[in-house]
Formats: C-alpha cells, sequence, structure tokens
C-alpha cells in the first residue's frame, strides 16, 4: 500500500485493495472487542486466564533471579556497620517486647468483652500465598501478577493482603497466575477508617502508586499527616482492621496516603476469601445492569 | 587504503536469514512479552514496549509483515500486558492505515518526521489508554499520562535503532 498505483498489474492492484479492506477488517473487529470488554468484561475470562498462564510463570522465573541478585547485594550490604545495628536492633527488639505484653492483654481484655457482648467472631481464613511478580507497565491502570492461581482456589474478587497490609483484589485468575488490581488503582474504592478515632473515610486509588482519602462526613479535615488508615469491613470484601496507608500530604477536603504494602517490595501476597462471602459474589460481576451475563 | 577499497566485499554466503520474513512480528511480540519482566512499577511510567516496537518496524519499512498481522499483533499485545481486549487490535491496525495514509503524502522522510509521526502516534496511543480508563470508571488527570508520554517519546529513537540493527542483521547486510 505504499504507493496509491504500483503499476498496471491488476494483480498488484487488487492485493493492494483487499489487504487495505483487511486493515479496515482489523480496525472494525478490534472496535467490537473492546467494546465487548467493555460493556460485559467476563466474556473474554477464559483466554485472559490462558494467557496470564503463559507469562505468569515467566515472571516468576525471573522474578526468583533478580530476587536472589538483590538479595546478594542487600546481604553483604548489611555486614556494614554491624555492630551498631546490632545494638539499635537490641534496643527495638525490647521496646517491641514490652509492646507486645501490652498488646496481647489488650487482646485478652478484647476478647472477654466480646464474649460478654456474644460478638460472633469471622474465622481468618487464607486460600492461597503468592508472591508478587510483575505488574502493570503503561497505563493509568494499576494491576499486578500474582503466582497463584485458580489451582490454587483464588476466585475473582477475593481480597489480597501482604504482612504489611492491603493489597488488593483478585480481577483475573488464570490456572497458575491472577492479575491484582492493585490498592492504588483508581477503580479500587477501599471503604476503611482512621485508626486514631475510627473516622470512617473512602480510599481510592490515584493511579501512581498513591491513594486519596476522603472523610465519609464532610466537614473539618480530620487527617495529620502519619496517620493510618484501615478497612472497615464495610461492603464486606475486605476484612476489617487491614492497614491500607499511611497519610502523607493533606489536601483541601482530604489526603494523599501511600500504601502500606509496597507492591514492588512485597515478599508475599495472602489472599483470603471474600470477608461475608456474598459480598464478593456481587463485587465479581462488575457488568452494569440490563447486561445479560453469557 | 586502495588496495582494501578495491578487494570487493565478501558477498558469497551472505543472503536474508532463514524465516527473515517472520522476525519483524516476532520482535513485537517480544517486546509485548518485556511486560512479563519481573517489575513492579508503581507509577506505570513504563513506555508501551509493544507499541514502541510495531511503529519502529513501520517507520522503518513500509512492508515489515502484511498489515493485516497488525490485528494478531494486537491480540497478542492486549493478552501479555492486560488491556483490554481489543485495544491494541483497533489501535494497531488503525496505525498501519494512517501509516499508508502518511506514506503517500510525504514528499520525503528524515528522522525528525518520522521521530515526529511517532510522538504523535504515541500521543494517541496514550490519549487512548487514559480515555479507556475514564470508560471503565477509573478516570485519573491527563496531567498523570505526561510523564510516560514524555518517556516513551524520548525512547522512541532506540527502539527503532534496534529495529534498524535487526532488520540489518535479518537481511544479511
Amino acid at each position: 500500500m505504499a504507493t496509491a498505483r504500483p503499476g498496471w498489474s491488476r494483480r498488484a492492484q487488487y492485493g493492494l485493495f483487499f489487504s487495505a479492506l483487511a486493515v479496515i477488517g482489523g480496525v472494525i473487529i478490534g472496535v467490537i472487542l473492546l467494546a465487548l470488554s467493555l460493556v460485559a468484561p467476563k466474556t473474554f475470562a477464559e483466554i485472559r486466564g490462558a494467557a496470564l498462564d503463559i507469562t505468569g510463570p515467566i515472571s516468576g522465573a525471573l522474578h526468583e533471579v533478580t530476587a536472589t541478585t538483590e538479595g546478594v547485594f542487600t546481604g553483604a550490604g548489611n555486614y556494614w556497620d554491624a555492630a551498631r545495628q546490632n545494638g539499635d536492633l537490641r534496643r527495638e527488639n525490647q521496646a517491641m517486647l514490652r509492646r507486645m505484653i501490652e498488646a496481647k492483654a489488650i487482646a485478652l481484655e478484647n476478647a472477654q468483652l466480646k464474649a460478654t457482648l456474644e460478638l460472633r467472631e469471622h474465622e481468618r481464613t487464607t486460600v492461597a500465598t503468592g508472591r508478587i511478580v510483575g505488574s502493570s507497565f503503561n497505563s493509568p491502570r494499576r494491576f499486578a501478577i500474582l503466582s497463584v492461581g485458580a489451582a490454587h482456589g483464588v476466585q475473582v474478587g477475593m481480597p489480597v493482603r501482604s504482612p504489611d497490609g492491603l493489597v488488593g483484589r483478585i480481577i483475573d485468575a488464570g490456572q497458575l497466575a491472577s492479575r491484582v488490581l492493585l490498592v492504588s488503582d483508581r477503580q479500587n474504592i477501599v471503604p476503611a477508617r482512621l485508626l486514631r478515632g475510627g473516622i470512617p473515610v473512602i480510599s481510592q486509588g490515584r493511579g501512581d502508586g498513591f491513594v486519596d482519602v476522603r472523610p465519609l462526613e464532610v466537614g473539618r479535615n480530620p487527617f495529620k499527616r502519619g496517620d493510618i488508615i484501615v478497612t472497615s469491613g464495610t461492603g464486606g470484601l475486605y476484612p476489617p482492621l487491614v492497614p491500607v496507608a499511611r497519610v502523607i500530604k493533606l489536601d483541601d477536603d482530604g489526603a494523599v496516603a501511600i500504601p502500606l504494602a509496597d507492591p514492588a517490595n512485597t515478599s508475599f501476597a495472602i489472599v483470603e476469601p471474600p470477608f461475608e462471602p456474598a459480598a464478593g459474589e456481587s463485587e465479581a460481576v462488575p457488568a452494569p445492569a440490563g447486561v445479560p451475563e453469557p | 587504503m586502495v588496495r582494501a577499497a578495491l578487494t570487493p566485499k565478501r558477498r558469497i554466503g551472505q543472503g536474508p536469514r532463514t524465516g527473515a520474513q517472520y522476525l519483524p512480528a516476532a520482535t513485537v511480540v517480544f517486546a509485548s512479552l518485556l511486560s512479563a519482566l519481573p517489575i513492579v512499577s508503581t507509577s506505570g511510567w513504563y513506555p508501551d514496549f509493544g507499541y514502541l516496537a510495531l511503529l519502529s518496524w513501520r517507520l522503518l519499512r513500509s512492508d515489515p509483515w502484511p498489515p493485516w498481522w497488525a490485528a494478531p499483533l494486537g491480540l497478542v499485545n492486549d493478552l501479555f500486558t492486560g488491556n483490554p481486549i481489543g485495544f491494541s487490535v483497533a489501535l494497531w491496525s488503525a496505525t498501519m492505515f494512517a501509516l499508508d495514509l502518511v506514506d503517500r503524502r510525504t514528499m520525503w522522510r528524515d528522522y525528525w518526521i518520522e521521530w515526529g509521526l511517532a510522538a504523535v502516534l504515541i500521543a494517541i496511543d496514550e490519549w487512548l489508554q487514559w480515555r479507556l480508563a475514564k470508560a471503565a470508571g477509573a478516570l485519573v488527570p491527563f496531567t498523570r499520562m505526561l510523564p510516560p508520554l514524555i518517556i516513551s517519546i524520548c525512547v522512541f529513537p532506540l527502539s527503532a535503532w534496534f529495529a534498524s540493527r535487526i532488520d540489518a542483521w535479518r537481511l544479511g547486510r
């Protein structure tokens, strides 16, 4: 198609014409597929899962290599100034021990109080434990690839957390790997509250690795720098009291916070069942009303 | 010096490598596969490697692959990068078509025109991704898309250089 008319050859002219038609056909097919995947996101669940099964293990294997290399260098770095570090850590350890005993006492008291109130306790179970091996590179969306999939019991809609805090929820599940919608994605809205005072807030991703937090009730900005945001358990998808983010900057009616579970440095991530299973099911079907599910 | 210039370069045994006609498409698939690298990006400032590779090849030659191959290549890119299925299929096919039209209009080509064309197309790509995120319920201010856009435009010459080196190698030059 480089020139309008390649010569007098009918064959060459038709060849150009049909290849132009094929390209236009490609555009049309692409637009149709795109419309389908926007309106009914579950249409391509299988094929997306299969693609994850191809790339997930590759990422996992490469992740092992980079983790080992990094480990060698940071391991060597740890020997530098080891004596002072040792002293610091020992002091920290002592302080932590004291805090832990206090926390145990509080937990005991809490259990007794709950028993008197006859509150039903939710059982925390773990579906699977995996590693975050990759992410979306160039997109306003923030996804991560997790190294466990449907073969390990992972299903779309399950919350993912790490020891540090909330990571996100599953949106695609292949057999061997799955895709996680991170809390820093714009679409991920987490009902949360301030750890200090328990004021209910909403956390929404910013798409650049941070989250916006807003108070549910309009009024004075309740945030301070360094505040910790934890999940509230409202909505039933995310379990309550999982740390989400730490406030780093205030703005007019809310604050910008940084997720506590940094997906780049999370050693392993835990997939849990939805806190209240009914919520997980409705969350797993994000198709707008009126669209029949296949 | 003169003698060296007079001796002809060895031509016997040189020529296109086996599978040379599939190599450009293979490099595009490879570039799409770069998204399987174990890098966790929290900001999303990496370039769209697959689209950069496609643009580099298409701007280097008009016939790196039959034009309709853009659709399956785009599908592969969508599957590996996690874009909504169909996004790259449509965009890449439209890019092939648009560049054919540009080929008819432009009187001459040089590095700057190619870089400018690539910059425009990359900007369209980023804008469409932004629109698509908005349609999917993830509206972010467009200013957040500027850093990856500028990085992609700056990375394009590198990608074009790779494409030209691979092209020379595959044709045995």
